[in-house]
């Protein structure tokens, strides 16, 4: 049985490391049978532990140990690295936030201490790395090269890649896309990661895979509604939503929320994330809050037209979507091969780092040579499909 | 379920269909989240559909509401939308003031408004009412259209047959039923035609002759697809409360056809406090479900359904079935994006307006009436079995056999 180390920032009702820790201690919904995973949590870091910490009482509950540190956690008290698997969930908890607006969740650094570790004790284990790698970039790749050097697997990113789709929708390996467009919701940092990922892993399946990006430029405002995306696919994104405010909240009517102009009187703080691609894509992500309250998708195919789905984020407290990726997580440790790059999670990392860059130098159009990751989408589907 | 452009154009040439027909609407009520609202609203404001906002190839000109209470929105739908006429009865609705029907399909929305209970609990919504009033019309004006009728035909049995007979008779295209067989599916799973199937099952929620019938629908649209179609219904056994727990120590229905629909909801409460997603046990099931009912009921050739509700556990819709020969359990969640904090818009109604679109358009029923006759008398047993102190009830009226359509109708584009 697979001997899982737990390294997280806080382990309370709700937070990351709850809701995808518990499905490997009491298992969690998969392809119609509660599946309870065949490895067990031997070892657990908890960074901070605010009121309502659960850590102790899991490991109670659970026969496996809280330790001090994360080299300590991962050799469980031994001298030598003591686990097959890692799971860092550096999310939620009390930490700062940069002049970017970016929370600075210690991931870089639990995966640091991991990979000290694997390099002092000669032997490495996959790990799995909860949302973006990191706020920085540069952090972000260094822990990416030490995968590559160490020669362990590494998955990383968030579920809405692989939840449920409404339709159940793929864009076909090597499509040709013209424009893809995103709409997301939420606070900065958080939410727009998702979204970006979300159109991420649609977008890399186009003709050629993931060539990098280009150049990133976030416009707020009347800047932003007059950013050059196309309104087509911004209906169509939004003919995808179950959640629209206003008129519907006030009496349930059903809106096209771009042909009546309610959509800007909705909207106080619109915020197109501009994000440019080597091979010529021009890809968007408008962040409207206020004006819907889901993710959705749309993008030009070739030979197929206008594309376009919602990922499903399932209600609280159940939010099923995150056994969709425990499943792949679990999937990861089990085989030692990731089913999807994490090379996905990198550039969509950078990019969202280079677009508050942009963001706080007045909304300036940023190249970013560094942002040349190139990669290859995964041939089968990865989203919740059976 | 898309129309190809040839059929649409040659359903341009039937009678019924002129290029831009015109509905009526004869509904209960017009107030937010009624029935009358989701289904009224989307042919005049539109609908997200196929990733556009789809505005229905088709004009809803009369409308006529049963009931004005507060909140009721006829006045702001008659003043924003003038190609619509409110009409004070059912026949000026039909004939739009003349004296000959003057529609070409007719929306009945008989669900949500203040209408009697009677003793069995079947609160006395006035479908059947309403379909007279709309069949006299065809009568005296010698020409009929297509009816759809929200939900079930009629809580009393003999009139849903009524209704039946009467669409048969007169030869005009009728639909009912609700929105669970059209909706989303998470999976987005077909039943596989032909298929043979022992048992099957909906773990759903809601209370007596309301949510029952979507449940009994659930199963109804995926069971019809099994090896020689449906064969009708012999009887129905109701369980509640204690009996249920009896019932299901006893294992009268396959308690793993339970579990394996639970695991496709998305809204199982937590058995345990500090948990957010943790499986049940039958004592956790007995303490969070205070009022469970089940309807179980054997098909003609064999297949035992069971229809379960169980408010408290669960807010969705979940399928389970053990096909013969499979190892694993077939299952899927019937999706209802459901305005109830979850969601803003009851989206589960597109599918189902989309439908009586392509009926008003085609003359053509997109799923069989039987389906929705079966399953209007399944609830009216299950009520009835219940009422006379959870005895089996014998169906020998439900003898309804039929086969589904070839193609799948539920929402997948």
């Amino acid at each position: 049985m697979k001997r899982i180390a737990v390294v997280t920032t806080i382990y309370k009702y709700l937070s990351h490391a709850q809701h995808m820790a518990d499905r490997f201690l009491v298992g969690y919904p998969h392809e119609g049978r509660w599946h309870k995973p065949d490895m067990q949590i031997v070892s657990l870091y908890v960074d901070q532990k605010p009121v309502g910490d659960q850590s102790q009482a899991r490991a109670t509950e659970f026969g496996f140990k809280v330790y001090p540190t994360i080299a300590e956690a991962l050799r469980c008290g031994t001298d030598k690295l003591a686990v097959d698997a890692v799971l860092i969930i550096g999310e939620h908890g009390d930490y700062p936030k940069n002049e970017l607006g970016q929370v600075l969740y210690p991931r870089h650094e639990f995966f640091r201490q991991c990979v000290e570790v694997f390099d002092q004790d000669g032997r490495a284990a996959p790990v799995y790395n909860d949302k973006h790698l990191s706020y920085s970039f540069e952090k972000a790749k260094w822990m990416l090269d030490q995968g590559k050097r160490l020669k362990f697997p590494i998955l990383a990113g968030s579920s809405l890649p692989v939840t449920w789709r409404l339709p159940d929708i793929e864009i076909p390996l090597g499509s040709q896309i013209d424009e893809a467009l995103m709409v997301g919701v939420g606070g900065s940092d958080p939410m727009d990661y998702h979204a970006l990922e979300a159109m991420q892993c649609m977008i890399e399946r186009r003709k050629g895979g993931e060539t990098g990006v280009k150049s990133v430029q976030l416009l707020e405002g009347e800047a932003a509604w007059n950013a050059p995306y196309s309104k087509e696919l911004l209906i169509a994104a939004l003919s995808r939503s179950d959640t629209p405010k206003g008129l519907t909240e006030k009496d349930g009517r059903t809106q096209n929320l771009v042909a009546s102009g309610e959509l800007r009187k909705l909207v106080p703080k619109p915020a197109a994330y501009l994000i440019e691609r080597n091979d010529g894509l021009k890809t968007t992500l408008l962040m409207l809050n206020g004006a819907v309250q889901d993710y959705t998708f749309a993008a030009k195919v070739r030979g197929k037209g206008t594309m376009s789905t919602q990922f499903l984020l399932t209600p609280v407290p159940n939010v099923t979507y995150s056994a969709c990726l425990v499943s792949k997580i679990e999937e990861m440790f089990s085989t030692g091969r990731a089913p999807y790059p994490a090379a996905r999670t990198l550039i969509v990392s950078g990019m969202l780092e280079s677009c508050l860059q942009s963001k706080a130098k007045g909304s300036q159009l940023l190249a970013t040579p560094h942002l040349s990751v190139r990669y290859n989408a995964p041939t089968k589907s990865q989203h919740a499909q059976r | 379920m898309q129309l190809s452009r040839r059929e649409l154009l040659s359903a341009a040439a039937l009678p019924w269909a002129p290029s831009r027909p015109k509905i009526a609407a004869i509904i209960t009520e017009y107030r937010k989240h009624s029935h009358g609202q989701h289904i009224v609203d989307r042919f005049l404001e539109g609908y997200g559909w196929d990733g556009e906002h789809h505005h229905p190839a088709m004009d809803l000109v009369s409308l006529y509401v049963d009931q004005r209470p507060n909140g009721d929105l006829t006045p702001d739908r008659a003043a924003r939308f003038p190609g619509m006429k409110v009409y004070p009865t059912i026949a000026e609705a039909l004939t739009a003031g003349t004296s000959k029907l003057a529609v070409d399909g007719v929306m009945l929305v008989g669900e949500h408004g203040r209408y009697d209970r009677n003793e069995k609990g079947q609160t006395k919504y006035p479908r059947y009412e309403f379909f007279k009033e709309i069949v006299k019309v065809f009568e005296s004006s010698n020409r009929v259209v297509p009816i759809f009728n929200d939900k079930h035909l009629s809580w009393n049995w003999d009139w849903a047959k009524e209704m039946y007979d009467t669409s048969r008779r007169m030869k005009f295209p009728l639909m009912a039923g609700s929105s669970l067989p059209v909706t989303w599916r998470t999976p987005s799973l077909e039943f596989p035609t032909g298929a043979r199937v022992e048992e099957a099952m909906c773990v759903c929620y809601g209370g007596v002759d309301s949510y029952d019938f979507h449940g009994l629908e659930t199963i109804q649209g995926m069971v019809e697809r099994r090896k020689g179609g449906e064969s009708g219904v012999e009887w129905v056994q109701a369980y509640r409360g204690d009996e249920f727990w009896a019932a299901y120590k006893e294992k009268v229905w396959p308690t793993e056809l339970v579990e394996a629909a639970l695991c496709r909801s998305h809204t199982l409460v937590p058995a345990r406090e500090g948990f957010n997603n943790i499986f049940p046990t039958v004592d956790d099931m007995k303490r969070i479900v205070k009022a469970p009912v089940a309807y179980r009921y054997k098909h003609s050739d064999g297949l035992m359904s069971t229809m379960i509700l169980m408010s408290g556990l669960i807010r969705d819709f979940n399928f389970s079935a053990r096909l013969t020969g499979q190892r694993d359990l077939f299952s899927t969640q019937m999706y209802l994006p459901m305005p109830d904090g979850r969601t803003t818009l009851a989206n589960f109604f597109s599918p189902l307006v989309y439908n009586a679109e392509m009926m008003y358009l085609t003359g053509k029923e997109t799923y069989p009436l039987e389906r929705t006759l079966l399953t209007t008398g399944l609830t009216a047993a299950g009520v009835e079995s219940l009422h006379i102190g959870q005895k089996r009830f014998s169906t020998p009226h439900l003898n309804i056999r039929y086969q589904a359509t070839k193609e799948s109708t539920f929402w997948r584009s």
